[in-house]
């Protein structure tokens, strides 16, 4: 492949990953107007889902309020407005307590993202290890079990195994805190860190059950086609052997465990809302069912459009993984779009 | 110590990724330890701001009510208190309030607290700009507020009002700190100042705000280090974060209370501290003649005296809650209104000279319908006059629990009765602009009224048919009369009476059947005492939380 071949592919990648781009926006722009019509058909009114329970408010106030908040203008004009300045990279501000949503989403992102990476390292940790070791002996007593006891933990709804892991960690023995991300007296940064895995323990568990029963399973037929006794008895007979031998199938073995990565996320996503609810979790999931409760359209809208667009720029960066891991898809890149859905 | 051993090996093989940080988790304490007297409270949400004025949602008024001050405030009883006024006098023709401050009263950052400040606040509150919701309603019928000096407060008012006193529990802002500054972003409305029994010490988006005790209060100096707002969204963490010893106070579901109450240990560890609040549940039956039904008093007693609103409460609400028959119940009498101790129990009817509610006889019922001229058809099996089927709509909120469950238990009693009720259920938004436009039969609805019987003028008085919360389109010259006089009058006596008459005048014409009260289960970790239940809850009335102590453990 000589210099001008490598130039034009790298054009080739570069119109490939615009043409992505461009067909991102109308999902996004989807997604947002979905978002906005679905909250306005749910039935509720910002300003009395806040003030419900709260101080008694006149008819008179309520009126006042609500033209100050502009929720008595026409839905169309709610969100045309909001796109305009969205466009403009302006989010807006809450309607509950007016501070920016960006500043609201920069105090939640990082606990989601740091509960989300210990969730995929558990089920990778563990899913992957079982899959290996059902794949060595398929059908063996080992895989069965170890089938039959994550089939048992993916059915368990996950507020259902939230409230068994705080009753017996948290309640009955005490070892773990129940909720939240801190205790508010861990000093210095070694016992801040300690008591930070403490709190990560149970809703990284919660979040990774669903997770492992798919992840090992998945393993197990990867791990049985890649090491399907031709190829491997070839390798061998080359001379390899231990590491040199892992080595030599980890790029075959590497692409369908990002693949995996992309079937797992939106997963975890989902799940986030629940464990960050019952976890007192303060991240994303939250965020947005408060944000839902009240009708806080503007938080709302803005993670509706996070989410979509961290979602499609996984599965972008997944595509150009692809190429990297596997050089038989460097020739077809330019030709046509990777598909692996 | 709260780690009694290390049974933590098991566990550790369970949780294989995180088995190190768990094992090292065993020689140290999880949680804080709280031996010093820490307090700690569930909040579902976070307070929108730590601005006393512009924040009027519950969580918000919660925390401003221990950092900051107001001029006055009330009991556990909801009886007037002096809080930062040591004393005040109403002129003789009742349009003066004159306070009279406390001296060297401080602010958290040390500076002196002056009328100054209460001027200030008053100001923010009218400002539009401060989107103080609900705040400004009291005050419209406020002329002029003069400082003639540091410790004086003169607040002139148009007419006289009889509210005016219980106007003034709004929370007192720094105006030091605030003047100058963009009101709606200054750092403060995170970072509270206040003069009050607490401290600001943090707000850690999402999880807690920590307050401690203000060891130079003017008032008595709470006893507990710290109190902390533990944000705890989910009911049942909530209750699980109690049984842990996280949390000090819970507020319980029916169904959590149900399945708690008769536990031994539950009994031993937590104390019942539960609550009828300042609410009711009412169903508007629109009298203005736009149906044939409504119009006639006999009939919406019949209506009344058809639900089955003890059964209701009993079966459904397992008990927690009362039921009522007038708004005043919980206002009246005007100086010390009566306290319900322990929401669960007997002690929830008692203590009230309210009216009786009319008891549940549907046969009574019947009667009266006959008499008006709805008699039963036999072959319809409905009732009927002059040819038109009894047959009308309720609205309800459908988000509502109560609202749901209640309107179809309310159903069947009726169409026994040979009534035809359709429920529609609509979204607050529309429920709202039906009944504002009046273009309904029959609501079912709920009220928090302000500790004030004033505070249901604006559901009875014949100038609130129009944009006011009157949705029966009740009409009464004499119950106008009284509620405009009950307004006027400041003498606690005289305004009772008059409220009283109201109260007996609701009985006959019945133009809305009030239903019930729902109560609030909730306890109290026994390791702490000094605060009682109040219509607000444990922490709505002056001292409360600043009251709250460890309960000496016996040798």
């Amino acid at each position: 492949m000589g210099a001008g071949s490598r130039a034009s592919c790298a054009a080739l990648m570069a119109g490939y990953l615009l043409r992505r781009v461009l067909a991102a926006i109308p999902t996004l722009l989807g997604i947002s107007l979905l978002a906005f019509a679905v909250l306005n058909v749910l039935p509720a009114d910002p300003v009395l889902t806040w003030t419900e329970a709260g101080a008694p408010m006149s008819a008179e106030a309520m009126e006042r309020l609500r033209a100050e908040l502009g929720t008595e203008r026409s839905a169309a004009a709610r969100y045309a407005d909001w796109l305009l300045h969205v466009a403009q990279l302006d989010f807006g501000r809450s309607l509950r307590d007016s501070r920016p949503v960006l500043d609201l989403v920069g105090e939640a992102l990082p606990w989601t993202l740091l509960l989300n990476l210990c969730a995929v390292a558990a089920i990778y940790g563990l899913g992957l290890p079982i899959g290996w070791a059902g794949s060595r002996r398929p059908g063996g007593s080992l895989d069965r079990l170890a089938r039959g006891l994550l089939i048992v933990v993916y059915v368990v709804p996950p507020f259902a195994a939230a409230l068994l892991l705080q009753r017996v960690f948290a309640v009955r023995l005490r070892i773990l805190p129940l909720q939240g991300v801190a205790a508010d007296d861990a000093t210095g940064p070694a016992g801040q860190a300690i008591d930070l895995a403490l709190h990560l323990a149970l809703p990284t568990l919660c979040l990774a059950l669903s997770g492992w029963a798919f992840a090992a399973h998945f393993a197990s037929a990867t791990f049985r086609t890649l090491f399907a006794a031709g190829p491997l008895a070839a390798a061998r007979a080359r001379g390899l052997s231990g590491f040199r031998l892992a080595w030599h199938f980890a790029p075959n073995a590497a692409a369908p465990f990002v693949s995996l990565l992309g079937a797992i996320i939106p997963g975890l996503l989902a799940g986030s809302v629940v464990v960050e609810e019952i976890f007192s979790w303060p991240g994303m999931g939250r965020l947005l069912l408060r944000a839902v409760e009240g009708r806080d359209y503007p938080v709302v809208l803005t993670l509706m459009l996070l989410s979509a667009g961290a979602v499609l720029a996984g599965q972008m960066l997944i595509d150009l993984l692809y190429p990297a891991l596997d050089p038989r898809l460097r020739e077809v890149v330019g030709a046509q779009a990777p598909s692996h859905e | 110590m709260r780690l009694g051993g290390c049974p933590g090996r098991a566990a550790a093989l369970l949780l294989a990724p995180l088995a190190a940080a768990l094992l090292a988790g065993c020689s140290h304490p999880v949680g804080p330890e709280r031996a010093g007297g820490r307090f700690v409270y569930p909040l579902p949400i976070e307070p929108a701001t730590l601005n006393f004025v512009s924040g009027t949602d519950q969580a918000s008024v919660l925390v401003h009510r221990l950092v900051a001050d107001s001029l006055v405030d009330h009991d556990a009883r909801l009886r007037t208190v002096p809080r930062l006024a040591s004393s005040w006098e109403l002129s003789a023709d009742g349009r003066v309030l004159t306070f009279h401050l406390r001296r060297g009263v401080r602010f958290h950052d040390g500076a002196p607290f002056t009328s100054d400040d209460v001027r200030f606040t008053y100001e923010r509150i009218m400002d539009p700009e401060s989107r103080a919701v609900g705040r400004s309603d009291s005050f419209q019928p406020v002329e002029k507020v003069e400082t003639p000096d540091q410790v004086t407060v003169r607040v002139h008012y148009r007419e006289p009002y009889a509210p005016a006193l219980r106007s003034w529990e709004v929370p007192i802002l720094p105006a030091h700190l605030y003047r100058g500054a963009d009101f709606a972003a200054a750092a403060q409305n995170r970072a509270p100042v206040g003069t009050g029994p607490f401290r600001f010490v943090s707000w850690e988006a999402g999880q807690r705000i920590v307050l401690e005790a203000n060891r130079d209060y003017w008032g008595s100096v709470p006893e507990i280090d710290s109190f902390v707002f533990q944000i705890t969204p989910s009911p049942d963490t909530a209750l699980q974060a109690l049984l842990a010893d996280e949390l000090d106070y819970a507020r319980l579901s029916p169904a959590q209370w149900e399945a708690r109450r008769h536990d031994a240990d539950f009994q031993r560890r937590f104390r019942d501290v539960g609550y009828v609040p300042l609410f009711f549940y009412y169903i508007a039956w629109r009298g203005d003649g736009s149906n044939p039904y409504f119009a006639d008093p006999a009939v919406r007693r019949a209506m009344t005296l058809a639900l089955d609103r003890e059964g209701y409460v009993r079966s459904v609400l397992k008990g927690l809650g009362r039921v009522t028959a007038s708004p005043f119940q919980d206002l009246l009498p005007i100086a010390a209104a009566p306290v319900v101790p322990g929401a669960a129990g007997a002690a929830l009817a008692a203590g009230s000279q309210s009216p009786r509610p009319m008891a549940y006889d549907p046969a009574a019922a019947a009667r009266l319908l006959d008499a008006a001229g709805w008699r039963l058809d036999p072959k319809t099996g409905f009732r009927a006059r002059a040819g038109r089927r009894f047959s009308f709509t309720l609205l309800i909120f459908s988000g509502g629990e109560d609202h749901v469950q209640f309107s179809q238990v309310a159903q069947e009693e009726l169409r026994r009765l040979g009534i035809q009720m359709s429920i529609e259920r609509l979204d607050w938004q529309t429920l709202w602009a039906r009944l504002k436009s009046g273009a309904f039969q029959a609501a079912l609805s709920g009220i928090i009224p302000a500790p004030d019987p004033d505070s249901i003028y604006a559901m009875l008085h014949s100038s609130q048919i129009e944009g006011g919360q009157n949705y029966a389109a009740y009409r009464d010259a004499e119950t106008d009369a009284w509620l405009e006089a009950g307004r006027r009058t400041v003498d606690a006596a005289a305004r009772e009476a008059l409220y009283r008459r109201v109260e007996a005048r609701l009985m006959e014409q019945q133009p809305c059947s009030f239903l019930f009260d729902p109560a609030v289960a909730a306890v109290l970790s026994a390791r702490f005492e000094g605060v009682e239940p109040s219509p607000l809850g444990i922490l709505g009335y002056f001292p409360g939380a600043a009251a709250l102590r460890l309960r000496p453990v016996a040798p």
